[in-house]
Parts: structure tokens; sequence; C-alpha cells
């Protein structure tokens, strides 16, 4: 078989390993899903708003956790159950193992972030541009995928410790995004805080694209996505190399 | 070429050498030992060889591919059972052979044409829809062999194979070892059991604190301290420490109660000066007898030095 066949077909092991492991999990499903579902459901009914104003924001936070849900528990859960140095002799590098950690974690949050999609297109709720939904979507679950790869970069065996931090980190996210508040409608102080976020971007241009007013230009929010995917491409990938090597000695 | 070769690795961690320029080569159809105590460095020198871990200094060959420059290529050419490693417990047997093979890059038909007949080999064909971790010690490293030979690789690393397991498991394992040996498959094992380095090996390098302390067949290990002989005497009172020193100064000495064993090389010598202090003590000697030293002996003497 050639070389590049060979590189994919170690990368596809990976990711179908993921989904056979974590992704038919229980607890992680409901966590990465059905929470963030009843926190829309929750601001959609408190604030009695119409569905077509909530679609954009609810597609924004299902593609934010389903994709960041499980990617920051495989490093640790598998330095724990000793898996992690049978992969590391086999024929793959490190950075391929994070390709199919996040390959699989894109493949969970995209399946899911159709289903609110579907949903508006059978209500006629449909994007301006369902092709630009679709490609945003893709670089989206990349992004948070990634994202969570990067959380699992602290050298610990212990999954609850990286899945705090990522909580810690992901939760006051969706307040300063703009997810369930337009940015225009925000306090300033927020406003500024939103700048920083990565998910403000997708949010923003999603509401867009379904006709509820973009703050920012679209260039503007397509090139911050791509630039924080790559900014955390490459750091996942660098912390990862490093702290490879204190996993093996974890006990 | 060699199968495995290693040109002076050194691996530190922080103020640990772990391992400390360490060199030896590896014959293709041979089953090499590394030999020795816990933290000697075992586990550091085989990650090294198999691409885990970076070496600070020196080169890993496997067939003559540098493991760092070209890890892939180097990989796919050999297996490897980490330490204490784990197969995949919520994947069934089959299922984690399949992933394995997966990551060497073989095709669908390949896996199920190999999967059969590991299954077989291993003795794994019932277990082979069950979640691994229901599997039994013995079992599951098995499974873990298996999953080293779905690649068929030229060269199998094990890193402490047998250890943990009980009598039986652990005879299994080391007749499958020779097996493979003998159908031409290269062996680099790591051990603590020094019955077992001497049982299955053609080679053993005895290692301590990162150091090779020696290298050679099991046999020839024992023949190059042979000059030296064990002589143990029983006596039917404890023995005074003191009083014996004065007999028995030159000689390495170890008393036991009433047991009292002497590394020499002129046993005669020894017993007049025994002799002498049975006379002056009035213990009575009950036995003596000199005897080879055994591996075990062999192996503590060169890492104490
Ligand atoms: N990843 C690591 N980080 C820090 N120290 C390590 C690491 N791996 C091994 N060591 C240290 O290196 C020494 C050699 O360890 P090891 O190679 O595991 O020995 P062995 O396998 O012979 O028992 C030990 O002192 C161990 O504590
Ligand atoms: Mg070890």
């Amino acid at each position: 078989m050639d070389n590049w066949r060979r590189t994919l077909r170690s990368i596809w092991a990976i990711c179908w390993k993921d989904v056979k492991i974590y992704y038919a999990k229980g607890p992680i499903v409901v966590m990465g899903v059905l929470f963030p579902f009843f926190l829309w459901l929750a601001f959609q009914i408190g604030r009695g708003l119409e569905v077509k104003e909530g679609i954009a924001p609810l597609i924004a936070i299902t593609a934010f956790f389903t994709s960041s849900a499980v990617t920051p528990i495989i490093l640790p859960w598998e330095t724990r159950q000793r898996t992690l140095e049978m992969l590391l002799a086999r024929p793959i590098t490190i950075t391929r193992i994070l390709i199919g950690d996040i390959l699989a974690s894109m493949l969970f949050g995209l399946s899911f972030s159709f289903l609110p999609v579907l949903y508006g297109l059978l209500l006629g709720i449909v994007p301006n541009n369902l092709g630009t939904l679709l490609g945003l979507l893709v670089l989206a679950t990349l992004e948070f995928s990634t994202l969570g790869v990067l959380f699992s970069a602290m050298p610990t065996d212990v999954p609850a410790d990286v899945v705090m931090i990522s909580s810690a980190v992901k939760l006051p996210l969706i307040f300063v995004s703009g997810t369930f508040m337009p940015l225009n409608r925000l306090p300033e102080i927020m406003r500024c805080i939103a700048l920083f976020s990565p998910l403000t971007y997708v949010t923003d241009l999603i509401r867009g694209l379904y006709g509820g007013g973009n703050y920012f230009p679209c260039i503007l929010d397509i090139s911050v996505t791509a630039l924080y995917t790559g900014v955390f491409v490459l750091l996942t990938v660098k912390l990862h190399k490093i702290t490879v090597i204190r996993r093996l000695q974890l006990k | 070429m060699y199968a495995v070769e290693a040109v002076n690795l050194y691996k530190r961690f922080g103020d640990i050498v772990a391992v400390d320029h360490v060199s030896f080569a590896v014959k293709k159809g041979e089953v090499f030992g590394l030999l020795g105590p816990n933290g000697a460095g075992k586990t550091t020198t085989i990650r090294m060889l198999t691409g885990v871990l970076k070496p600070d200094d020196g080169t890993a060959k496997i067939m003559g591919i540098d493991v760092h420059e070209e890890p892939i290529k180097a990989k796919s050419l050999i297996g490897v059972v980490p330490e204490e490693a784990n197969p995949y417990p919520d994947l069934t047997v089959r299922d984690n052979l399949t992933l394995v093979g997966m990551l060497y890059g073989l095709t669908q038909g390949d896996i199920e044409e190999r999967i059969r007949g590991l299954l077989k080999v291993l003795d794994l064909y019932k277990a082979r829809s069950r979640k691994a971790r229901t599997l039994s010690k013995g079992m599951r490293q098995r499974l873990l062999i298996a999953m080293a030979l779905i690649s068929e690789p030229q060269v199998l690393f094990l890193d402490e194979p047998t250890s943990g397991l009980d009598v039986i498991s652990a005879r299994k394992i080391r007749d499958l070892i020779r097996s493979l040996a003998k159908a031409g498959v290269t062996v680099l094992l790591t051990t603590h059991n020094i019955e077992e380095a001497g049982a299955i090996c053609d080679r053993v390098a005895i290692i301590n604190k990162g150091h090779i302390v020696a290298l050679g067949n099991p046999d020839e290990l024992k023949i190059k301290t042979s000059k030296h002989m064990y002589l143990l005497a029983l006596f039917n009172k404890p023995l005074k420490e003191e009083e014996l020193a004065h007999y028995l100064g030159p000689y390495e000495y170890r008393v036991n109660g009433r047991k009292l064993s002497v590394i020499c090389e002129d046993p005669g010598d020894v017993v007049e000066r025994l002799l002498s202090y049975v006379k002056s003590s009035g213990v009575k000697m009950i036995s003596i007898q000199t005897s080879q030293p055994s591996f075990e002996e062999v192996f503590l003497r060169l890492v104490r030095r």
C-alpha cells in the first residue's frame, strides 16, 4: 500500500477507536449534548424568544459543546488505563494521534450540529447561504475540538482534572460570546471581553447567516476563526509533544 | 547488518541519568535479554529503541534504519509489548487486534486473516468476542503479544513479559518466545528474573544504574567469574563475628546465624583457617561444601560493583 494510504489508515484507526470507546459512553453524551440543549431552552423560554431568533445560538453552542466534550479526557484516560504507550510504539506519531482524536471529535460535533440546522429547515428557517454555514461548521468544530485537545495537554492521568478546567473556561465563554444576547446588546465591558472569545466570531457569523445581523463583517468572523484554529492546532501539537513524555512516567 | 543496534544511548530525566551511554547489538534471529534490577534503565532503553522516547545522545537502529530519523519506517518493522501496558479494556479481543492492524496500515483482508491465525496460536479463540477488561492477566498478556505480532514484525520487543504472571502463564509465554525465535523473529526482552534470562536468552546484557556491566551468553557469564568458588559451611552454634573476622580477614564472606558462605579462589586455605577457628572457639563444624556460583550470584556480584 502507498505510504499516504497507510498514514490515513493509521489516523483513521485512532478515530475509529475513539468513536467505539469514548463516544459510546452515556455520561459524556449527556454532558456534551443535553446540557447545552437545556441551557439554551432555559434562555429561550425565559426570554420568550421565537424559534427563528434562537436557532443561531443553538447551533453555535451545540457545535461548541459537542466538539469539546470528549477530546479533553482522551489522553488522561489513556494514560490512566495504560494504553497510550501501546499506541506510541506503533508506526504513528503523537501528531497523528492528535489528528485522529480531533477528527473523531469533529464527526461527533458535526453530526449533532446538523440537528438544529435540520430542525430549522423543517420549520422553514433557512440560512441565506447553506454552503457557508456548512463550511463554517466544519471549521468551527475543528477549532473547538482542538481546543478540547489543548486542555488535555496538562500531564495528568485524572480525567476529572481536565474536565474541571475545561468547564471552568467553557461555561463563562457562553455568556461573554454574544450567544444568548447579541453583541450589540451586551454591556461595553462584556463586549471587550467577547473580542477574545473564539466562540464570539462563530456565533456572530451564524447569526448573520440566519438574518439576525452581523456585528462584525463576515470576512473578519471567518479570518479570526481560522486564525484561532491555526493557533490552537500549533499550540496543541507543541504542548503535547512535551507533556507526552511526562505521561509515560505517571503510574 | 544487525537487527537492533544501540549506540551510546543516553537519557536523563532531570538529575537522574536513566541510561548512561549504553551500546549493544542484537543479531538477527537472536533472543537477547536485558537483565537488571528495578530502576536499572531497561524500560528507558526499550523506549528509545522503539521510538517512544527520543535519546538525549546516541542512536538507535532497527535493521539499519535510524529510529529517530525515520520513525514510521523503523516502527513498521517491529512489534512491541510495553511494560505494564493494557489492551483497550472496552474493546473486544478482536477489535483490539483490528485497531493495531489498522495502525500498521494493513488492509481489512490481511487483518482478518492474521487475527484468525493469532487467536489460535495464542489460545484466545474462545475469548475473541470478550471485552479485554474481562480477561485474566495471562490472557491479557497473550493478547498484548498477539497485538505485537499482527504486523508480522521482524523484531519483537517485550518489556518484562512474564512479570506478575502465574507460573503456568509465564511458561506458556516463554515457550512462545522460543518458538518465535525458531521461526526467525529477533526478540529483545527485559527481565529482572535471572532464571528466565538464563533459560530463554541466547545472550544477556546485565544492566545496572544505566550501565551495562556484563554482556555474553548466560554460560559465558558464569564462566567469567568461575575462578571464584563458593564455600558453604554449617556450624552447631551461631558464629561470633569478631572472632571469625580475625581468621577470615582477607576473604569476602557472609554470616547468617550458624551458616557461613565464603567467596574464594582457593577453598583449601579457607578450610585450614576455619579449622583454626573451630579449635579456638569450641564450635563444631557440621557440614562443608563448595559450589560454582549460580547465575543469580554472578548477577549480584556484577551489580554490586
Ligand atoms: N519518564 C520519566 N521521567 C522521569 N524519570 C524517569 C522516567 N522514566 C524513567 N525514569 C527514571 O529513570 C530510571 C530508570 O527507569 P527505568 O528505565 O524504568 O528502569 P527499569 O525498567 O530498569 O526498572 C529510574 O530512576 C526512573 O525513576
Ligand atoms: Mg522497567
